[in-house]
């Protein structure tokens, strides 16, 4: 089972380039970050509430994205509101980015087209060799969206990476789209960094709609 | 009676009893339900719920706090509860409990119900 920083740098490669789809590349690093934390949150190593996000194991994960990452947060504070944690983490998901693609290419999931994933290029490719992860999520997506089933956490964060990453036309029918709106919407809720990237990314990408309007 | 103490001692421990009301079961929770608490929050529950279908209703009256881990431990608890086709109801949030509820969309997930009495009825 892929990690949800694996999972996220996957599902965001368009159509297995090195590009990130349909998002501007600060809100995929946000994305990224959210999963980082949410990773954490999972393996219990961090804590939220309505107010707070604290490191409450230091003990290491054995990860060194998610490792790093908590150090990081230790590093900014130890106990911080979510929103700073995920822009703090956010800094360093390039680095992330290219880990995770680096495993993707271990694991067979991606090829690595020309031999330099080791090095930042615009024109690298990743074509997918292995599409099972992404029918798999899909798959689960569909049937906590299109049933009244309850998720299980990882569900949520799947879903709320997805969500904030506007990947779910990818899942979904227009049709569906439409009418799972509100089981979309309170789904996506049910994880509070979940919450904080999707604020974040709203943000982002209303910032570069406004700019690229006043350059239009 | 199962008790989870926190690794700081001025936190107040988790305190998780139960009883039978007829075929129902009522399960109270009391102090804070966090990342310290939930793994053997979780654990409790999956031993409660291990046979059966069941009827679950969760009083939350002395629960003075819930962080995201422990909202995940009742996520868990919702989920197995609908695969065994049983029911599942929460009474007593208090002001703190009843905000992360609202704020997190779980008071959509689960029936919420004014006292112990009304939580027992909605899941007979």
């Amino acid at each position: 089972m892929l990690g949800f920083v694996e999972e996220i740098v996957l599902l965001l490669l368009d159509d297995g380039q090195e590009q990130i789809a349909e998002l501007p590349v600060s809100a995929a690093h946000i994305v990224i970050a959210g999963a980082a934390l949410m990773e954490l949150a999972l393996r219990n190593r961090i804590d939220t509430d309505v107010r707070t996000l604290v490191v409450v194991n230091r003990t290491p994960t054995g990860d060194d994205i998610l490792d790093d990452a908590l150090a990081h947060l230790d590093e900014l504070g130890g106990e911080l509101n979510i929103p700073p944690a995920l822009y703090g983490i956010a800094v360093r998901s390039e680095g992330y980015r290219q880990k995770a693609l680096k495993r993707l290419v271990e694991r067979r999931v991606l090829r690595d087209q020309d031999g330099r994933f080791l090095w930042v290029s615009p024109t690298r490719q990743y074509p997918i060799i292995d599409d099972r992860e992404q029918q798999e999520v899909r798959a689960r997506l569909r049937q906590i969206l299109l049933t009244d089933e309850i998720p299980d956490p990882r569900d949520v964060v799947l879903l709320c990476l997805v969500e904030a990453s506007h990947l779910l036309a990818h899942v979904l029918s227009p049709d569906e789209l439409k009418q799972t709106e509100d089981r979309i919407g309170q789904l996506s809720r049910l994880d509070l960094i979940g919450q904080a990237v999707h604020r974040a990314v709203a943000d982002i990408r209303s910032t570069v709609k406004h700019a690229t309007s006043q350059i239009g | 009676m199962l008790t989870t103490k926190r690794p700081n001692e001025r936190e107040p421990m988790m305190e998780f009893a139960q009883e039978q009301a007829g075929e129902v079961l009522v399960v109270r929770l009391a102090g804070r339900l966090d990342s310290s608490a939930a793994p053997g929050a979780e654990q409790t529950f999956a031993g409660v719920l291990g046979g059966g279908t069941p009827h679950l209703a969760i009083d939350l009256t002395q629960l003075e706090y819930i962080s995201s881990a422990g909202l995940r431990v009742l996520l868990i608890v919702a989920k197995k509860v609908q695969q065994a086709q049983g029911k599942v109801a929460l009474c007593g949030l208090t002001p703190n409990v009843r905000e992360i509820f609202a704020i997190s969309g779980f008071d959509a997930i689960f029936s919420i119900q004014p006292d112990a009495a009304a939580a027992i009825a909605a899941v007979r």
